[in-house]
Order: C-alpha cells, then structure tokens, then sequence
C-alpha cells in the first residue's frame, strides 16, 4: 500500500496481506461521515432492505415502491439500511510495565504490531484511525482520521513512543469517553496493571458513551508463572521501591494475588460487554488478530 | 551433657552452614525489571502467621540436623549428674567400695544385692569413662589396688560381700594416701556405699582433716557417690549375744543367748524358725516376734558325750538382707579362768585375788594366784587370761612375755608399784604418787564402752562414788577412759592391736582409795577383763569380722560359712574356722544390725566444699548410670530433617499449574 512508505518494524506485509482477507467489523452501529462498511443507525441508500415507511409529504417521490401502492393503493416509501465508516480509537498503554518481556519481545512491541496491523486494516477499508498514548495520562493523541496520509503519522507515533512512568489509564479513558464526539471503537493495548474496580468504571463510562470496546490484555508468560530459582531484587518498572523476595517464599501468594486479579477482570469485562482478549505475548500476533477479526465477522453474521 | 569424643563437638560449628549458606545466597540475588509489582505487593500483604515463619522454620530445622548430626558423632552421655562426672579424662579413677553386710541387702526391683547392683552400675559407667588408672580401695583392708580395668570389679575377690564394716574415713584417708603417693594427676573417685551411720561415722574427727586435704588438691578430685540409701523395714537379723558350755553329767549342754532384731518396729507378729547347727546337727525353734525384737535366753541345746569343742550356726529364714540371717560361734569345755597377779603390797594383792577369783556366773570356775616380782617368769602365760600387775613395769624377758601374752589377747591391768620407777611399757610410765585435793573424785568415765561401761540394764558404773586419797601419775600415749578434775587420768587404756593393757592410777589399799571397800567399780572391772582374756585365749574363741590379721587368718581351714570364699579373705567372711589350737567363729559387728542412714544433709556436710555428687540408686535398678544417647539425637536429626522437607515441599507447583491453567483458559 502506498502509505507505508517506509518499512515499519512492526509491520509485516504478509501478515498484513493475509488478515487484510478478514473485514474490521463494529460490533454495533456506528455513526461514520461517509458511506463505509459498518452499519449505522440511520437509513441510507445500501442494497440491503431495511423497511416500508409510509409516504409522508417531502419524501422523495423516486423513493416510492408503485408495487405497493399497486397492491395496496396506499403510498409507500421502501427503505434501505444506511452503510458508514467507522472512527477507530486505538488506545496504547505506554506505561513502564509495558517494556517487560522475558521472551525476546515486551508488551509495548506486542502491541505496537497489534495497533499497527489494525490501523492499517481499518484506513485500508476506509476506516477512520486515530491513537492515544497513555501513560501517567495522555501521552500522545493522534484524532482519527481515514486518509492514508494519516495513517502514517500514526505510526510515527508508534515507533517513536517509549514506555515510561506510571499507568493512570482509568482516568485517560474517562477522558477519552467524554471528549470522543460520535461512537467508536476503542481498542485498548494494555497490561491493566491497575485496580479492576477502577478499570470498571472507565468500562462503564466508555460503554455510556455508546463506543464498542475491544481490550488486548497483554501478558508475559512468566508473569504469569512467576517461575524463579534464586533469590530476586524486582525493580519497579514504573518508578516504585524495589521488593527483594525469595520467589519461592512468595509465589504461593503471588499466584494467589493473580488468580484473584484475573478472576475480577473477567467479572468485569462480562458486566461491561467488554470485547476482552487476555493475550499471552508468547503466542503469535497474527493469530491473536485474526481471532479477533473472525469473532467480530461472526457476530456481524449473526445479526 | 558430656561427650566420649568432645573433640568432634568441633562440627558444631557445620550448623552454622545453612545460616552461611542462606547469607551467600541472599547475597547472589539477581536484579529483574518487573512489571506486575501490584501482585508482588499483594503478596507480601497476605504474607502473615505460619507463611511468615515457614522460612525461618526450615532454616532452623537445617541447623537442627548438622548440631544432632556432630551431636551423634561426639558421642553424647546422658546429662544431669553425670554431665559434670565426665567432663574429661581422669587421670586416676579411685572405686571407694563398701562391702559391709548390710550392702548385701537386696532392693525391692529383685534379687541383686545393693552391692553387686552398685558393682554393675560401676563397671557400666567406668568403662564409659576414659581413665588412666583405675583402683580399687575396698572396706576391708582399706589398701588401694591397681585395676586392670573397671570390668576387673566384677571378678575380684576383694570385691565380693564381706561381714566385716567399713570405716569410711580410713577408705578416703586410704584414698587421699594413694594421691599423694602417686602424684596422681585429675582424680575421680566413686565411693559406693548404703550411708550407714556406723561405717561413715560422720562424727568422727578425721573428716575436717580429710575436707580439707582433699580440698587442698590444686590437680582437682571430684567425688561421685553411688548412694544406695534404701532400708527393709520388714528385715529381721539374728545375733548371738552369749554362748556357754556346761558340764552335765557325762556330756554337756550349750546354753544358747540369742537376740532376734526387726529393722523397724512393728505391732505384727512374725513367727520366725530359728534354725540351729551344732557341728551339722540341726534343731529349730519357733520364736514369734513381736515389736521390735525377741531375746532368748540360755537356750539349752544338748551335745553329745564326746562334743567338747566346736561351732554351730544359727540362721533364719532369708529376708531382704542374707548377711545378717546367720550367726556363727565356737565353743568349748568351761575351763577355769585363771588370772596372775603380781603384787608389790600382799594386801592388795589379796584385794585383787578376791576381785579375780569370785566368778559372775556359778557355772564358771575362776582362780587367781599372788606371785612376787621375782616369781613373775614363772607365769603359765598359755593358760592365764588376766595378769594383774601391781609392781614397777616389767622388764626385760618378762616384758616380751607380757607383750605376747597381749598380742594373743591377754589382757593386763597396772596398778601402780609403792615406789614408781621411770621403767616404761606399751609406751606407758608411772610418776610419782601425790595426794589430790580433799573430796577430789573421778569427773568423766567412758560409760558406753569398754571396762567402764554401763551395764547391759543400762545402769552405770559407781565410779564416780569413789573416794581417792593418793594417786600415781601416768604419763605416755594412753587413752583415758575415767579422769579426775583437772583431766589427771584415773584410768587408762594403752593403744594395741588386739588384746588389752589398762592402767589404773591408784590402787585398792585402803590409804589410797575405797576400790577395795567399795569394790563394785574393781570387780566389775576385773570380772570384764578376764572374761575378754578368756574368750581370747580360750579353745574357742568369737571373734568380729576384720579383727583377726588377714595372714594369720588365711592359715584357718573353714568348717562353715560361704564356700566360694578364698583363703586371702578368711579374716573377713563370717563362718566358722578351725585355727592352730582353736575354733575361730567370725561374725559381722553388732553395729551392722542397726539400720541408722546417714542422713543427707549430713553427707552433703561431709563433703562439704568439695567437688561432690551424689546419685541415689535402688538395687534391682536395671537402668544404667551412664547411657549413650546418640539414639536420641539421630532421632532428632531425622526429625529435624523429616520437618525441614515437608516444609520445602514445593506446594506452589500445583497453584502455579492452576494459574497457568485460569490463564489458558482466558486465552482460548
């Protein structure tokens, strides 16, 4: 594609190419500025029938169904399901947890392939796109918008950005809710390494805001082992006071604390219809995406 | 807690090798950047009560199993008194052995014997207990003997069941000699005894001395006694308190005295069979006791026509203490008793002659005859029992005879000559004769033994009605048994062997005092004497165990008593004993039979300021003195180590499978 005027570390073509087989879809009405692919809450001129409304004085006359009138000698107007774009919302966490990885690649990488391979597939079917980098607050913000050009200036973003500082991403989240003019889909990289009840009021208030959700909880495996043989000194990567423990001592609990941690995500992204993927960052991001991608066709299918 | 290898106690220092090891590793930690602190936290919040302590735990029950493991290898003993018994090697090791007869009392655990309960224990701990020089000093001969070894105890005939008692301050005198004489360096000596007041006499004078010699001992001397305090109240002993022959018609009879004594009065009567041995001939008599004891008296047993000499035996049935269940004795034909008395003054000589001549007993024949100085050779020393002496002090010939007469058990008694001379004998002069102070009159006597003593009613001596005008001086190493105001000596006994010399300070002549006219204290005085001379060196004679010398009596040939006895040992076995021209009967003293234990603050006062433990035991104890216990810190170390791996067991393995699994399944 012509946007990608240069190579991107975080993009690869062929996965690119392969996925681009898999359309984006919202999993609710969106309200776009032009005619795209996504349903809308408002009816437009699609092939696809939406209903008979009858004929009131102002309507287009060309709209009216004679057959109808024919059978009925009543005036009809036949309508038709309106198809719009959508304003993708990419949100990335870019605090310093995300810089961890124990297998070659940290979370921050992870992501950025993510964001990158979906924003190239939302501007390529005529989406809009826009990024949001939260750490301590919002970092970097790029509005969403559809032409290639942008497209671009994303990924600037992107590569450029560094993790650093603490996650304050509820509150980055409540802002983005308030200050998103029309509904969107908002998709959050993270490693949600931030109180749930928190989490859930900013879940909350996006779903208020009529935005479809989607969150990329983004985990190292040995995160989630906590698999360790001597002794450790664990720098907070976000700034905090070193904890010295001897993992043995302390994994019985460590697994204990987890256990409950991911207990009470999945509690909340139920309640607040979050569309949630916890992601081991060991597992190929091809695969996580096209997961994603194909639930989301499904539910549209459903419809 | 003592050790046999206390050199390995140096692994000791190995338990320090977790703590060491926990160190380093705490030291090599690794540095990790980490995302989810938030868990970590949470964590460390939970961390509380037993998690908290699980680590310590294991730490300690690591340091727990290297200490018990060097424990185990230096060979640990059991601790408590003994703790102190062992801190070392002794140089000597001194076995002070009580083998008087109430140590063969049995305990209530079973048969074994105080002493071969306390022999055992001694050769358990002993050959636990390293030891340059093991001795053996035992009651009866109060000599130290080298060992071999501590299991040499359990075969010597030194260490076997004697009747005669001890004299514990001569065994520790006996000790401290052997110290002395052979530079010993650290010394441990165990002292085995049943505490009787008789063996330890705890009153005797020798004990500040030996305090304070022993304690005087820059090398150390530590002493343990093996205490074996216990009494049978129930144990009933059996003496003889007087045996007679009496001539009737064409053969003769014994008339038999014989007291039978319980340990601890008691209202319940007890039929005891006394069992009597004439030469092997036995007849039995039921006595019942009641109280404390049971006398009888002048029991006539009938001998035949042709027995004139021998020994008999009276036993009763066995009880807690077999040594005191026989008595043996001798006996013979009554002969005459005969005393000489050599006389300067005829009237006093006449007074004696009366005081020697009459018999206590009608029964008895008694004869005394008045000689000169110059006649004095012609005394038939064989057959006389008393020489009374009222001359200057033999001389010469006669006073060798006199002196052998002695050693044979003759006894003598001196009254002073008209005109003293500076001549000596048995280490003992006359002075001059003076006059003491008008109503002077004997303050103290011994009325508790010897020839004042109280008689057997209990009533005493009118000695001190005597009325003295003149008295001769006495001077030399002479033990006062009456002495006058200002402590001049009235009578006096001189130091020997055996036999006996006294001294009396005045004489029965009317100018000197009222012995002759108040001539109850002279009869009774002389009458004692001649009797003892006549149990001497009559044809039978009844004799305490330890008395007679060891090599005279290892020439006797044994008529009764234990048969596993060896020669060596005659003068202190009881039984019965044919000698050169005599039957010897041994028996154990009369204070064996009392059951007084020294108290124990009494002993602790004994050993005061000393290095002193004190173990009572029980015979028929099966327990050891001395116990390895290695057992039991194995067991601990296994433990130790049983703990310290259920406390490791990885139980997070199976939680972090069950993580991994929640977070698989979220994935899917």
């Amino acid at each position: 594609m012509s946007t990608i005027r240069q190579s991107r570390s975080f993009l690869q073509p062929k996965v690119l190419a392969r996925l681009s087989a898999i359309p984006l879809f919202a999993r609710q009405p969106m309200q776009g500025t032009v005619s795209g692919r996504h349903q809308s809450p408002h009816r437009g001129s699609s092939v696809e029938f939406a209903e008979y409304r009858e004929y009131v004085p102002g309507d287009d006359p060309r709209r009216m169904d004679w057959r109808a009138y024919g059978r009925s000698d009543r005036f009809y107007v036949k309508e038709f399901e309106a198809d719009t774009n959508l304003r993708c919302c990419l949100v990335l966490d870019t605090s310093g947890s995300m810089d961890f990885g124990s297998t070659g690649v940290t979370k921050i990488e992870y992501a950025r392939r993510i964001a990158g391979s979906l924003g190239y597939l939302a501007v390529e079917q005529g989406d809009a796109v826009g990024l949001t980098c939260v750490a301590g607050g919002v970092i970097e913000n790029v509005p969403p918008r559809r032409n290639p050009a942008h497209l671009s200036a994303v990924f600037d973003v992107l590569e450029q950005i560094r993790p650093k500082g603490e996650t304050q991403l509820p509150a980055a989240l409540h802002e983005l809710a308030e200050t998103a003019r029309q509904r969107a889909l908002v998709v959050i990289l993270s490693d949600f390494f931030v109180e749930p009840d928190e989490l859930r009021r900013a879940f909350e208030h996006l779903r208020f805001r009529k935005h479809d959700v989607a969150a990329f909880h983004l985990l190292d495996p040995l995160e989630l082992s906590f698999e360790f043989r001597r002794p450790m000194r664990f720098l907070d990567m976000e700034g905090g006071s070193p904890i010295f423990a001897e993992p043995n001592a302390i994994a019985e609990r460590y697994q204990a604390a987890l256990r409950q941690y991911l207990d009470q995500m999945k509690q909340i992204v139920l309640e607040s219809a979050v569309d949630y993927h916890r992601v081991d960052i060991s597992e190929d991001y091809e695969r996580v995406l096209s997961r994603f991608l194909v639930e989301r066709s499904r539910k549209r299918g459903r419809r | 807690m003592s050790f046999l290898q206390p050199m390995l106690l140096a692994g000791l220092a190995l338990a320090a090798l977790p703590i060491i090891i926990h160190l380093i590793n705490q030291r090599r930690y690794q540095t990790i950047r980490w995302g989810a602190m938030m868990f970590l936290l949470a964590a460390n919040r939970m961390s509380r009560g037993f998690a908290r302590i699980r680590q310590w735990l294991i730490l300690l029950m690591r340091v727990l199993a290297v200490a018990c493991l060097a424990f185990v290898i230096a060979r640990p003993l059991t601790s408590g008194w003994l703790g102190l018994a062992a801190a070392g090697r002794a140089d000597t090791t001194l076995v002070l052995l009580d083998r008087s007869p109430s140590m063969q009392q049995a305990g209530s655990g079973g048969g074994e014997s105080k002493l071969a309960a306390g022999r055992r224990q001694l050769i358990e701990t002993l050959e636990r207990l390293p030891s340059s020089h093991w001795v053996l000093v035992e009651s009866t001969t109060n000599q130290p003997r080298e060992l071999e070894s501590p299991r040499s105890l359990e075969h010597l005939p030194e260490t076997e069941p004697s009747g005669a008692a001890a004299d514990w301050p001569a065994m520790l005198q006996a000790a401290h000699d052997y110290i002395v004489a052979n530079q010993s360096g650290r010394t441990e000596i165990w002292l085995l005894s049943d505490l009787r007041t008789n063996d330890w006499s705890a009153d005797d004078a020798r004990w500040e001395a030996l305090r304070s010699a022993f304690a005087a001992f820059p090398q150390g001397v530590r002493f343990h006694l093996l205490a074996y305090p216990s009494t049978a109240p129930a144990n009933v002993a059996v003496r003889l308190t007087g045996v007679r022959h009496r001539t009737v018609g064409d053969g003769g009879e014994l008339l038999v005295s014989l007291r039978l004594e319980r340990a601890e009065e008691s209202p319940k009567p007890v039929s005891v069979p006394i069992q009597f041995e004439i030469d092997g001939a036995r007849s039995v008599l039921n006595a019942e006791l009641v109280g404390k004891d049971f006398e009888l008296r002048e029991h006539r047993i009938p001998l035949g026509p042709r027995q004139q000499r021998g020994w008999g035996r009276v036993s009763i049935p066995a009880d807690a203490n077999p040594a005191d269940n026989e008595f043996y004795f001798a006996f013979d034909q009554a002969e005459t008793h005969r005393t000489a008395i050599v006389a300067d003054d005829p009237n006093i000589g006449e007074a004696l002659r009366l005081a020697a001549s009459i018999p206590t007993d009608p029964g008895e024949l008694c004869s005394a005859e008045v000689i000169d100085l110059a006649q004095a050779g012609s005394i038939d020393w064989d057959k006389t029992a008393l020489v009374l002496w009222q001359a200057p002090l033999p001389q010469g010939e006669t006073a060798k005879q006199l002196e052998a007469f002695v050693a044979r058990g003759g006894q003598a008694i001196f009254f002073p000559p008209l005109a003293p001379e500076a001549s000596e004998f048995m280490g003992a002069s006359w002075q001059a004769w003076s006059a003491p102070p008008e109503g002077a009159a004997v303050e103290t006597w011994r009325g508790d033994q010897d020839l004042l003593a109280h008689t057997q009613s209990g009533m005493s001596l009118p000695v001190g009605q005597l009325e003295l005008h003149k008295v001769c001086g006495l001077s030399g190493e002479v033990t006062p048994l009456a002495s006058l105001k200002g402590g001049a000596p009235l009578v006096a006994r001189a130091p020997t062997p055996r036999g006996g010399v006294y001294f009396i300070a005045t004489t029965p002549a009317a100018g000197a005092s009222s012995l002759a006219s108040d001539g109850i204290v002279l009869y009774v005085a002389v009458q004692r004497a001649l009797a003892n001379g006549a149990a001497a060196i009559g044809g039978a004679q009844q004799l305490i165990a330890g008395e007679p010398g060891a090599e005279a009596a290892a020439q006797w040939r044994r008529l009764a008593g234990d048969e596993r006895g060896v020669s060596i040992e005659n003068a202190f076995q009881p039984g019965a004993y044919a000698a050169e021209e005599a039957v010897v009967a041994l028996n154990r003293p009369e204070a064996e039979d009392a059951a007084g234990v020294l108290a124990d603050d009494r002993v602790a006062a004994l050993f005061r300021d000393l290095d002193f433990v004190r173990i009572d035991e029980e015979a028929g104890s099966a327990r050891s003195l001395v116990q390895e216990v290695w057992r039991s810190f194995l067991a601990a170390m296994m433990f130790a180590l049983v703990a310290e791996a259920w406390l490791s067991m990885p139980r997070v393995a199976s939680a972090a499978r069950q993580a991994g699994m929640v977070g698989a399944v979220g994935l899917r």
